[in-house]
């Protein structure tokens, strides 16, 4: 039977190196020796997306490879999720929606956020693409929120965001608003009144993990 | 002694003398304040060639550019593939909503792919131009690059997975997006168009690798490239500095860059490369033009001549909330700085 440091070992080289089987195959065994499900997570898989990060940042991977370890994440996380959600508070780190912008179909960004925050614990509400401003309104109605991320990829229709800031904000101000993407920066957020921006997914991720601890505060 | 729009773009192409540098957008440069002036808006101006060809003017009467270039979106070869489109509204512009191709598929080549869709508008709109100012000003043609075609017309996540897993894959839709994109730059060239601007904004760093563009991007840009009898601009967002040289050796007649490009690089590598490929570019389309005000649009592009750009561009699509004011001031600003 493998030791536990070998079994993150795997969880996490599974990752960087995007072997599906070999993150499975671990999780698995993580499970059956009774390896706790979220020192898994976040020793195995989380320090595995974090060297993928650290790899992006550096030019040495693209976003290809970042898709790939994505995947190979998931395929791990989708086994050990479940065991980890049976603890008292269900490790629910903060609720977050998610979306890209009414007009823009360019997801992939957005995906890779998602991923940072699935893999963090944090309960993401993914409305995917294309989302009309009244459906983050009626989400984060529905949901209580504590953090709405816009996302968008062009110079066209970036222009809707602060519009969703506003009523978003109208609707509750407490709620904090981070945006991302390629045509947005961090004054454009400060002007339309967002509370971030998010310049990659490593940043958003720790962002928002700030955001979320200061509303936990108040 | 001043010269015509022409004269001074052709001129700047092939790194001769001029009386200044031309200004151009080699991306859309459709605004709401152009729309307004002009009296033609989006959408009536993205299905109807009259109209189109009337707000691509703006660039020339309202912008004083050196080039008018139409289309304003980036949907007609996918769209004639057969993709599903999203309409932008009176703000926006369409978008490829479904991709009618999963890799593993055989894509069937329109025999009729010239009166697909909105191509046959698009022409028209060319044809106007070049009727209307085709003595005055270049008319440039956009068409969209053979990589970034492939990712419209299949699902773009698994593509960039399959680029780097099983790039053999992928071949058959790059070859189709050259083809589809050589066969309309023809067509636009016999429509009257003096240069063809390509788009290839899936071909960038942000998205792929140097050796996936070296893969499958860059060998079909140069295939098309060669096909072409007019001079051919290729433009792609994003990082590039690593990949600069490759794009040069497609053949192009200029490279269009975004900010993030170190251009002081770029020419040091160009020059121990004996290549002389000038570069275009690169105000900040969002934090200068659109965000900014005259002044920081004229640092800008102050900053922009200093490089070493042989034509000064936004560099990328112009937001349609820009002010014209900040559009001038690039070419009031290149004329001062002459």
């Amino acid at each position: 039977m493998s030791s536990e440091q070998e079994i993150l070992n795997r969880l996490r080289d599974g990752v960087v190196e995007y072997e599906n089987d070999m993150v499975i195959n671990a999780a698995n065994e993580a499970l059956e020796t009774g390896l706790d499900a979220e020192k898994a997570i976040f020793d195995g898989l989380v320090a595995g997306i974090e060297e993928i990060g650290r790899l992006y940042e550096l030019e040495e991977i693209f976003v290809p490879e970042m898709l790939l370890a994505a995947d190979a994440m998931y395929a791990g996380l989708n086994i050990l999720k479940p065991h980890m959600e049976k603890k008292a508070d269900g490790g629910v780190r903060g609720h977050v929606i998610m979306g890209v912008v009414q007009g823009d179909v360019h997801d992939i960004g957005k995906n890779i956020v998602k991923m940072m925050f699935d893999v963090a614990g944090f309960e993401v509400h993914d409305l995917g693409r294309d989302v009309p401003l009244e459906d983050f309104i009626e989400e984060q109605l529905n949901t209580n929120s504590d953090l709405v991320c816009l996302s968008a990829m062009m110079t066209t229709t970036m222009v809707g965001m602060p519009d969703i800031i506003r009523k978003l904000k109208e609707k509750n101000p407490k709620v904090k608003i981070m945006i991302g993407g390629a045509p947005v920066n961090e004054n454009l957020a400060e002007q339309w009144g967002a509370d971030g921006y998010a310049k990659d997914a490593n940043n958003a991720l720790k962002d928002a993990i700030n955001m979320v601890a200061s509303l936990r505060n108040l | 002694m001043e010269m015509t729009s022409r004269e001074r773009f052709m001129a700047a192409l092939k790194g001769e003398e001029a009386d200044r540098l031309p200004v151009i957008s080699v991306c859309q440069h459709a605004t709401y304040e152009q729309m307004e002036k002009l009296g033609s808006y989006w959408p009536d101006a993205l299905y109807d060639g009259k109209l189109m060809a009337k707000l691509a003017g703006g660039a020339y009467s309202i912008l004083g550019f050196d080039a008018v270039r139409v289309p304003f979106c980036q949907t007609h070869e996918a769209e004639a593939f057969g993709a599903g489109l999203k309409d932008g509204g009176k703000q926006g512009l369409p978008s490829v909503k479904t991709h009618p191709y999963k890799i593993g598929d055989t894509v069937d080549f329109p025999e009729d792919f010239l009166e697909r869709g909105r191509i046959p508008k698009l022409l028209e709109a060319i044809r106007i131009l070049k009727d209307t100012l085709g003595d005055k000003v270049i008319i440039m043609g956009g068409i969209i690059g053979p990589f970034s075609i492939a990712g419209q017309i299949l699902e773009v996540t698994t593509m960039l997975m399959e680029a780097y897993k099983r790039p053999e894959n992928l071949i058959h839709y790059v070859e189709m997006g050259e083809k589809a994109g050589t066969m309309l730059a023809k067509a636009m060239i016999e429509a009257g168009a003096d240069v063809i601007a390509v788009e290839d904004m899936m071909a960038s760093l942000d998205m792929i690798s140097p050796d996936i563009y070296r893969k499958l991007a860059q060998p079909y840009s140069k295939k098309q490239v060669e096909a072409l009898d007019a001079p051919v601009i290729i433009h792609i967002c994003g990082k590039l500095d690593r990949i600069v040289v490759d794009i040069a050796n497609t053949g192009c007649a200029a490279i269009s860059v975004e900010p993030v490009v170190n251009v002081p690089g770029a020419f040091e590598k160009f020059k121990a490369e004996g290549i002389t490929t000038p570069l275009i570019g690169a105000v900040d389309p969002v934090n200068s033009l659109f965000q900014g005000d005259v002044a920081k649009v004229r640092e800008e592009t102050a900053q922009c001549i200093a490089k070493g750009f042989a034509m000064i561009s936004p560099g990328c699509a112009v937001p349609p909330a820009t002010k014209t004011e900040n559009l001038t001031a690039i070419v009031d600003t290149v004329k001062e700085e002459n």
